[in-house]
């Protein structure tokens, strides 16, 4: 019995499986191996994944952030690589308990208020947030600004065609790539196909494209 | 609201409800269209960019702490800051205002043309002919008034350039001591605090004390919003450990107490009675570091009911006397924890608690605290009373035992408090003193009587001085003393009487360009090479790393212009192309020696900060400790040198009451500060279009009782009415900030909203600074 209610439920939640590829993956082998009949025969943290699975609502497996694409990421941001304005309506107190931001965004998950996966920061150890990230309260300027930044960094820049694209932004206090790259928050075009593969820099190397340093001349 | 496509949109709501629904989903493609410039979708791009920045150092253009940025510069513009990951400061991580800093280069209402006034309009000229005015008036000045009617105002935002050549101007070439600072209104009472219990200015520790301590309490200082980048490099340090807490000892609820392990509450004022309360507990329980004491401590007093300075003309020197430990005990006898709770409304186990935070051997403590202490009318008072803690317990001068004075702009350290540009400073020592004259003399090639050994007026009094007549020209550079002078009121009228000449050197308008005879255009930050100092004696250089705009012109060059046509080509010689590292190199011998012995240039040039004093290649982490400290002699395990006694002095200094408390007919006491979005009076973040957006615009805080008495809900008007003047400002309640019962709190940058109307020009006779913490005030629904 346990076996069908669970399989008609993930025939259900099939975009919400991306999230879960880990588990996917362990489900596919499992129908081979009939490791559902014992779940103790599942290896390692099988068990624990596939009841954690089964205790998930249904909803929460088929939400997806599809919206969160890299437009509405360059969005909330003034330059590529600063910190992002707050999108969400926060309370007015706002007042820095470490959990009030990080309950969501330290390991994603849905969020029935907002009916989507938060995205997960990148950097958890830092819980002052609002030192950098700010609501939003109003959108008429003060003065009008003549600010103008430079085009976002180009994805699938692979130095031969077939090889792993490399990274094209810097790793300051983005060190944690699966963050923003794998789970149902991350922004759908730089979401990987591999998430399991937890050692990224294995493969992918900074290539951020920076000038050389050198100071203003007078001519 | 219509949705079409997810593109089409017609605002017909209320901002609520929008923010709400753009977060729930669909809305958030469209954005861009509803935000205009404010979301990088939005903003137009450099021309033909490919992504390629070439990054640079400079510190942050914002608070004290200095920060490391990196500013990316593509094809001649700043397009993006991180933290500069070699910097020590910060290690790669700013604030808000520091990734944001470069916005506000940008705003559309630069000033990047001179303006004089013609006719009562301020009309455009070529920068020449308004700096020949300037030139021109201040000597018409000079001639027909004398010399100690003309004045420069700067700030701890002048890099150390900039405050140099003005005092060797001022001071140097036209023999006034009319030279002063805004840091008069956010450090003068560390300075006074350091020079009574020390004898030589400036923190002993340093930011690593951060990393080092078990127990940090916060005096009266808002750090999470204030210096962010420090606060949360604490709570990344308790995070770390087991053993780390974080006392807010504060008048009101703020991010900081929310943070804190534990958060009391003071009475505004009584901070001076609990700090000798602790110093009571900590000797009654014999936490008394004797070893220390004994070796490293004199005992002094000093005068007492030292008034206020709100007249005009107030004159106040302190004479000290020695006392030893008994007397010091008995004046501490009336400061017992339960006496004291009756006056500062701490309960008594709550001062023990933080005597016995002090007290515990096992424990390092570092003390922070920035305006709360120093806008203070006993200001110099309470830096020294900290300090006693400290030096009673022997916690001072090693890694982790830290009193540590904060400061607010980015060069308050490195240009007001060691260049001197104070009326009494010099670059080296005071001019009252006759060899630090002769010093500064030979190095500015100028005659020794040229130096009057008389200071002269001290802020308040030179703008009181300026409302008076007795001076009638001033030049203002890189500050708006038109909305951050205390009973504002009477200044503006001041600055605008019929013959008064007021020059103003800035990069936007402000509302002191709005009484300026000439406006000159300044280059800002980084489009213009020079040094800041940070609150850990650290020296950083920047660079010019994009053109200024226009006419604009650094405020060095713009002294150095009007200084040679008066006919100082002598004292400033140098050319455009390598002034900074000339003047650098002038200034440094002033602090030649192992006290305060500055890196040189090139030493600058290469890193991303250097702490004095520098000697022989070495860094100076923790000051008066022979095993940082080049200068301790003695032999012992602590030199503090400063003094003649070489000892640090505990000073009996008693609780006095406010200037002006709250009374029947105006019941409330009035706060003032700032949030994290803005600094200072908002002239640049208010440009930055993240920062503004976030906070756009001036409140008062209220407690919800005091509002649910007055009938008043968020967003409503009160007028707040003191004394002095009045202002009309929308009330937030249970926001970010919450007052006790019976005071308010407004931030002050929101030109639109000059509190400053409201609060009292008392200050702190020793140190001059006045107190923006403390005034009466009655509300009325509005």
């Amino acid at each position: 019995m346990m076996e069908k209610k669970g399989s008609e439920k993930w025939a259900k939640a099939v975009p919400g499986l991306f999230a879960l590829s880990f588990l996917g993956l362990l489900l596919v082998a499992g129908r081979e191996a009939r490791a559902v009949d014992n779940l103790d025969n599942f290896d390692h943290q099988g068990k624990k994944l596939y009841m954690a699975g089964e205790a998930t609502p249904e909803i929460y497996l088929s939400a997806d952030a599809g919206d969160r694409n890299l437009a509405s990421f360059y969005e909330l941001r003034q330059y590529p690589g600063s910190p992002p304005r707050i999108p969400h309506p926060v309370d007015q107190a706002f007042s820095g308990k470490e959990t009030d931001c990080l309950s969501c965004h330290a390991k994603g998950g849905y969020s029935p208020e907002f009916g989507k996966f938060a995205p997960v920061t990148p950097h958890p150890e830092n819980s002052l947030c609002y030192q950098c990230h700010v609501p939003l309260k109003e959108e008429k300027p003060f003065v009008a600004s003549d600010w103008q930044s430079i085009d976002p960094p180009r994805l699938g820049l692979s130095f031969l065609s077939s090889s792993p694209p490399t990274i094209p932004h810097s790793l300051q206090l983005r060190e944690n790539c699966i963050a923003c790259h794998t789970g149902p928050g991350a922004v759908a075009e730089i979401r990987v196909a591999h998430a399991s593969r937890g050692n990224c820099r294995q493969c992918h190397v900074p290539v951020v494209q920076t000038d050389e340093l050198r100071e203003f001349q007078r001519n | 609201m219509t949705i079409k496509g997810g593109k089409e949109v017609t605002i017909t709501i209320d901002r609520r409800r929008f923010i709400q629904s753009a977060a729930a989903g669909s809305a958030i493609a469209a954005a861009g269209a509803i935000f205009p410039g404010i979301s990088f979708a939005a903003w137009p791009k450099v021309v033909g960019n490919t992504g390629v920045v070439s990054w640079q150092k400079t510190p942050c253009r914002f608070c004290g702490t200095g920060c490391g940025l990196l500013v990316g510069v593509a094809d001649g513009r700043a397009v993006a800051v991180k933290g500069d990951p070699n910097c020590s400061v910060n290690k790669g991580l700013c604030c808000m205002k520091g990734y944001h800093s470069v916005q506000a280069l940008y705003g559309t209402d630069r000033i990047t043309t001179a303006k004089i006034r013609k006719n009562g309009e301020m009309v455009e000229v070529p920068i020449k002919e308004a700096l020949d005015l300037v030139a021109a008036k201040l000597t018409e000045t000079r001639d027909k008034h004398g010399k100690d009617s003309v004045a420069i105002y700067g700030s701890g935002q002048w890099t150390i350039p900039d405050g140099y050549v003005a005092s060797k101007l001022f001071k140097g070439c036209l023999s006034t001591n009319n030279v002063e600072a805004n840091a008069r209104l956010c450090m003068a009472s560390a300075v006074t605090g350091f020079m009574t219990t020390f004898g030589i200015d400036e923190p002993m520790g340093c930011y690593e004390d951060i990393d080092h301590a078990n127990v940090f309490i916060t005096w009266g200082n808002n750090m999470a919003e204030m210096h962010p980048v420090l606060f949360s490099r604490m709570l990344a340090n308790r995070k770390r450990r087991t053993n780390v807490k974080i006392i807010d000892f504060a008048t009101r609820l703020t991010r900081t107490s929310q943070a804190a392990d534990t958060s009391l509450l003071f009475r505004p004022q009584t901070d001076l009675a609990v700090a000798n309360a602790i110093c009571h507990e900590i000797i009654a329980n014999d936490w008394v570091n004797w070893n220390f004491v004994n070796e490293h401590v004199s005992f002094h007093k000093g005068k007492t009911n030292i008034g206020y300075g709100t007249e005009d003309h107030f004159a106040f020197t302190d004479q000290d006397e020695a006392i030893n430990f008994e007397e010091y005990k008995k004046f501490l006898a009336d400061y017992t924890p339960e006496r004291v709770e009756k006056i500062s409304g701490v309960p008594a186990k709550d001062i023990k608690y933080l005597a016995a935070l002090y007290g515990d051997p096992s424990l390092k403590v570092t003390s922070f605290w920035c305006m709360g202490m120093n806008q203070h009318t006993r200001g110099t008072w309470i830096n020294n009373l900290v300090y006693n803690i400290h030096l009673l317990v022997g916690k001072i001068s090693t890694p982790g035992n830290s009193p540590f004075s904060l400061t607010g702009q980015p060069s308050a350290c490195g240009t007001v408090r060691e260049v001197g540009t104070l009326t009494h400073g010099l670059p080296h020592g005071v001019v009252m003193n006759e060899h630090d004259r002769q010093m500064a003399a030979e190095i500015w090639e100028v005659p020794v009587e040229n130096i009057d050994p008389k200071p002269t007026y001290h802020t308040v009094e030179m703008f009181r001085a300026l409302d008076r007549g007795d001076i009638k020209f001033i030049w203002i550079q890189v500050t708006n003393p038109m909305v951050t002078m205390p009973n504002l009121k009477r200044y503006r009228e001041g600055a605008l009487k019929e013959d008064r000449f007021i020059v103003v050197s800035d990069v936007y308008p402000t509302p002191t360009t709005d009484v300026a005879d000439v406006i000159l255009p300044s280059a800002f930050w980084i489009e213009k090479e020079g040094m800041f100092g940070n609150s850990e004696r650290r020296t950083q250089h920047f660079a010019e790393i994009v053109k200024p705009p226009g006419e604009a012109m650094s405020d060095t060059w713009q002294i150095i212009e009007v200084a040679r046509r008066l006919g100082f080509e002598k004292q400033f010689p140098w050319s455009q192309d390598n002034y900074i590292e000339k003047i650098w190199e002038e200034y440094r011998r002033f602090h030649a020696g192992p006290k305060h012995e500055m890196a040189p240039y090139q030493v600058l040039r290469a890193r991303a900060g250097v702490q004095w004093p520098f000697v022989n290649g070495r860094e100076t982490r923790w000051r008066f400790n022979p095993e940082y400290d080049p200068a301790c002699t003695n032999g012992k395990s602590f030199d503090f040198y400063g003094k003649k006694d070489n000892r640090a002095w505990i000073w009996a200094r008693p609780y006095e009451p406010a200037a002006e408390s709250p009374d029947g007919e105006y019941p409330f006491w009035l706060n003032t500060g700032r949030v994290i979005e803005h600094w200072h009076t908002g002239s640049l973040t208010r440009r930055i279009p993240v920062l503004n957006n976030a906070v756009p615009s001036g409140y008062v805080e209220m407690h919800p009782e005091d509002a649910a008495e007055l009938g008043v809900v968020n967003g409503e008007k009160v007028k707040i009415i003191s004394r002095r003047g009045e202002i009309v400002i929308p009330v937030q309640i249970n926001g970010r900030g919450v007052p006790p019962r019976h005071m308010v709190f407004v931030a002050f940058f929101d030109e639109s909203y000059l509190i400053n109307e409201v609060t009292l020009d008392a200050f702190c006779p020793i140190s001059k600074q006045p107190d923006y913490k403390k005034c009466a005030v009655r509300l009325e629904k509005a």
